[in-house]
């Protein structure tokens, strides 16, 4: 009994400090993306610290918000934030078990972040400007597509490991079935970065740093917040690109067998890997045109599709 | 407990009855609504003691009723459409009752009175009636209480036509239920469902015939595609209330009578059936949710959402079905939950969400969304009601329609981890997704649209609040959809027991049946974490804002001052980009001149087959026209020669 209850404290704890190391080092992630597209594109480019920065000095401002907007424009950072901390209880961020683990929490997870993406939208929409709605209508129509994709994955996941939480699909019951579903592993890896892409709205799905709001699709939906709502947005978006990052990690740094602070340490790695791994693409490649973006991330979940065929033969 | 249920038919008739006997009276609408709301809550809590405690009495008519014993029952399945009833008739009632009220001038006001109180009435005697006859005259008062209710405002001409469409369809699906039940009864020694229960086994084909009636029967109520045609336009031409009841219940007795049927056939459907239930599903969602976002109406545009709706409900039977057959007996309980605690939750938020478009068309006088925007200001409570039946339709956590469709993905999910055919199911995953993401952006438009943003006409510019009366059914749906989201076992528990009571053999070989249910109080929980986030979040927002300027001021338009509401994104402009996704499936048309832009969405079903078929039996039925000569020697000579071929044929037989 003891050592069962010191079992599930101990697993509680590793959980909960994985989960620590994601909400203190998200924002690095996007700051590594952005230095390693820096230094490969030749120049020095802004410190990897320079969200925290950014946040820093964003709290610390008063606000503006406009005429038009109500109150579902002043809960959206609000909800943006819990529903993206709590889509994050339910990843097993140290490689084995999440803080939150039951049957379906991977629809737990989308669920949640779709709620995030729901808020953003109508947020958008609130300001009635006919950028913010330009930026909604195409975010709503790319997450029609990311959706389905990642639940090909989630299926595939399940079928995989053989279980019904994302605990199991992509904690220590993976591993035992790794030298079977491999192939699998390698297409999901592939698929979960490209959606991972067009969900964060990453090159070539959206461009973080141009700076015409015509073809902007996240950046211009918060053209309208200012001081600490579009703090909490920005830290929003930077902690769902690396939940997606976590599950990346996931799937291919077997991590169960190692003790906590082996896992934390590989968890920070593997942020950082993710960082310059999408700083490459974003040197590398440039934004694609709009009607091209569904067959890219129709190509992201085909990935994954082949994967699930591999393990149903 | 059927005698609740017979006291709460009684008080709803006294309610027609009643506001024809007062029609001239201050008080008619009065008595109406106390004695019509005291029905539904007898019928309610009818329906509750039966979920609660189990119990089921039959009543029994022994006199020499036509097609043998007449019985009546409430038994688990009943009860919980039962309690759909209840609570969507009431809401209907109390807020049609003050909404109509405006148009007492120009219309007689107990006729609209009476046949909602007799469509409810008979919504109840379908669920309840345990023999042939009693149903299928329950079943023809439902449709045709339907059509007068929908022809209410018969002045417009697409009104007419849409209750031409709608009387057109409901009979063909009639037609097929008497079909079923013709084909069914010769095998049974009576006409109640007791003996159709045990005649099942000698059906031939496992029922193949019955269940492919039922399915076509059953499916035209329902309007899943492509027998869907009908609802868009009937959903649409109904008052607010009428639709809330249509959408909300009526179209819900037809996956009523397909759970009934399963019931009855007792063993596993066979494999064609649950495929084919589970592939319409998928249809009917994907299609549903895609031609929702081309509507202009925004009645239409809840119609289709319908049709959606009722995919998902399909989804999770299909693959209950499937589970059956496959012998997996937790995929059985929780498809057959999902699809049951679906149909009560839709029932819901969709009553919710047209009583909001009907105080939107009241307060605007347009249904038009390019023509709204703004009126989150002007309709704040009108607007917290629809928000939270829109964020709960999207099955947003942490609402009650995540906890359905949690419920029918955990079902699909299992279907992958068989070693048959029926790990084919899990395709349905991503169509389920598909169908949440496409809702998602629906209700975005609609409500950003509608509500938000500035005003695009005077008239939505010009908005006012309605009524309290009309506010506080609403304010009672929303808070249903909040309930049951946030206290999940509420619905689970009871639709996970009705589930059970469909298969019995199979739930009694469950091992642990409440296993779902202690998962659903993990949702339960996360639903209440997020709530305490967001207490945490706005404190810690305050904090930081504390002396800090907090300023209003013009949206940000990029430099330029001189926007207007006119520039703003529109509904049609927002769901560009999905439209020319999907392409011509969408089934949209653009008409582009020099300077002008206009689009319009047909029914690819309606408009593209069902019309165009028509036209060819009619002219295929005109060239039948020399036959009517009009003249009576004629038709002597047409009895005669049917009687002589009669004669021939009795003679060779």
């Amino acid at each position: 009994m003891t050592a069962s209850l010191s079992a599930t404290v101990q697993s509680l704890l590793s959980a909960l400090g994985a989960l620590g190391v994601l909400f203190v080092f998200a924002p690095l992630v996007p700051g590594v993306a952005r230095k390693t597209r820096a230094i490969l594109t030749g120049r020095r480019g802004p410190p990897v610290w320079q969200l925290y920065a950014d946040l820093w000095k964003l709290a610390r401002k008063g606000a503006v918000y406009s005429v038009t907007t109500t109150w579902i424009f002043r809960l959206t950072p609000l909800v943006t934030l819990a529903a993206t901390l709590l889509a994050s209880a339910v990843i097993p961020l140290d490689g084995k078990r999440a803080l939150l683990s039951f049957s379906g929490d991977a629809v737990a997870f989308a669920g949640f972040l779709a709620l995030a993406r729901y808020f953003m939208v109508l947020g958008a929409m609130d300001t009635g400007s006919s950028f913010e709605g330009m930026g909604a209508s195409r975010d709503v129509t790319f997450a029609s597509l990311v959706e389905p994709g990642l639940f090909v994955a989630f299926v595939a996941l399940s079928v995989a490991s053989g279980g019904l939480s994302l605990s199991n699909m992509l904690g220590a019951d993976l591993w035992l079935r790794w030298s079977v579903v491999a192939p699998t592993i390698v297409l999901l890896a592939g698929s979960v970065f490209l959606l991972m892409l067009a969900e964060c709205a990453r090159v070539p799905v959206d461009d973080p740093t141009t700076h015409l709001e015509l073809t902007m699709i996240h950046e211009v939906m918060v053209l309208d917040s200012s001081g600490p709502d579009l703090a909490l947005l920005l830290y929003s978006q930077a902690l769902k690109l690396s939940l997606f990052a976590a599950i990346l990690i996931d799937l291919v740094l077997p991590r169960s067998s190692l003790p906590a602070w082996g896992a934390m340490a590989l968890l920070g790695a593997g942020l950082t890997a993710v960082g310059v791994a999408v700083g490459i693409v974003e040197s590398t490649m440039a934004r694609l045109r709009l009607p091209k973006v569904p067959l890219f991330i129709a190509s992201g979940a085909a990935l994954g599709l082949f994967g699930l065929i591999l393990l149903m033969r | 407990m059927i005698a609740a249920v017979f006291a709460g038919l009684a008080l709803l008739l006294a309610a027609a009855f009643a506001s024809w006997v007062l029609r001239r009276r201050p008080s008619a609408d009065a008595v109406f609504l106390t004695l019509a709301l005291l029905g539904c809550a007898t019928l309610g809590i009818a329906a509750l003691s039966v979920l609660v405690a189990g119990e089921t009495s039959a009543f029994v008519m022994r006199a020499a009723t036509p097609g043998g014993r007449w019985v009546f029952a409430v038994d688990r399945l009943s009860a919980v459409f039962l309690l759909a009833i209840a609570m969507i008739g009431a809401s209907a009632a109390a807020f049609g009752t003050p909404y109509i009220a405006p148009q007492r001038s120009h219309r007689p006001m107990w006729f609209a009175h009476s046949a909602l109180a007799m469509l409810i009435a008979a919504l109840a005697l379908v669920v309840t009636a345990q023999s042939i006859i009693p149903f299928l005259c329950a079943w023809e008062i439902m449709a045709i209480g339907s059509y007068l209710l929908i022809v209410t405002e018969d002045e417009e001409p697409t009104v007419r036509r849409a209750g031409l469409i709608y009387i057109v369809a409901t009979h063909a699906g009639t037609l097929a239920l008497f079909a079923m039940f013709a084909s069914w009864s010769v095998y049974a020694t009576d006409w109640s469902f007791g003996a159709l229960a045990a005649a099942a086994p000698s059906l031939p084909n496992q029922g193949a015939m019955v269940l492919g009636l039922a399915l076509i029967g059953f499916g035209l109520k329902a309007g899943l595609v492509p027998f869907h045609f009908w609802l868009p336009p009937a959903h649409a031409a109904a008052p607010a209330h009428v639709s809330a009841l249509l959408s909300g219940v009526v179209i819900k007795i037809g996956i009523y009578g397909m759970f009934r049927v399963v019931s009855l056939l007792g063993g596993p459907p066979p494999l064609w059936w649950g495929w084919t239930v589970l592939l319409l599903g998928a249809v009917s969602g994907v299609l549903g949710v895609l031609w929702a976002l081309t509507q202009h109406d925004i009645k239409r545009l809840l119609a289709y959402h319908s049709v959606e709706n009722i995919g998902i409900i399909l989804m999770g039977l299909g693959v209950g079905s499937l589970g059956m057959r496959y012998g997996d007996v937790a995929l059985t309980l929780i498809g057959y939950t999902g699809a049951l605690l679906h149909t009560v939750n839709h029932a819901l938020f969709k009553s919710l969400l047209f009583l909001g478009a009907g105080i939107v068309n009241h307060a605007t006088g347009t249904r038009n969304l390019e023509r709204l925007g703004g009126l989150a200001r002007r309709l704040p409570f009108t607007w917290l009601a629809f928000f939270v039946g829109a964020t709960a339709i999207v099955g947003l956590p942490p609402l009650n329609g995540f906890v359905s469709e949690w419920l029918v993905y955990q079902g699909l999910f299992r279907a992958a981890h068989s070693g048959e055919l029926l790990r084919l199911a899990v395709l349905g995953v991503p169509a389920l997704a598909l169908i949440g993401a496409l809702a998602l952006a629906c209700f975005a438009k609609v409500a950003g649209v509608v509500f938000l943003g500035s005003p695009r006409s005077a008239s939505a510019r010009d908005a006012h609040e309605a009524d309290r009366s009309l506010l506080v059914p609403m304010a009672a749906l929303a808070g249903m959809c909040v309930l049951l989201g946030v206290v999940p076992t509420l619905g689970v528990d009871p639709a996970m027991a009705a589930a059970a009571s469909v298969a019995p053999a199979v739930a009694a070989a469950m091992p642990d049946p409440l296993a779902v249910a202690r998962n659903a109080t993990w949702v339960g929980a996360m639903a209440i974490a997020l709530l305490v986030l967001l207490a945490m979040a706005f404190a810690l927002r305050r904090r930081m804002l504390r002396q800090r300027e907090v300023r209003a001021a013009e949206t940000w338009s990029c430099g330029f001052a001189g926007a207007s509401p006119r520039m703003q994104y529109t509904s049609s402009s927002f769901a560009a980009p999905l439209v020319s996704t999907f392409g011509r499936v969408s089934g949209v048309v653009e008409h582009r001149a020099a300077g002008t832009y206009h689009s319009h969405a047909l029914d690819l079903v309606l408009d593209r087959l069902a019309l165009p078929a028509w036209e060819h039996v009619h002219r295929a039925a005109l060239r039948l026209r020399p036959i009517q000569q009009g003249r009576l020697y004629v038709y002597l000579l047409y009895v005669m020669v049917a009687l002589l071929v009669l004669l021939a044929y009795l003679a060779l037989a």
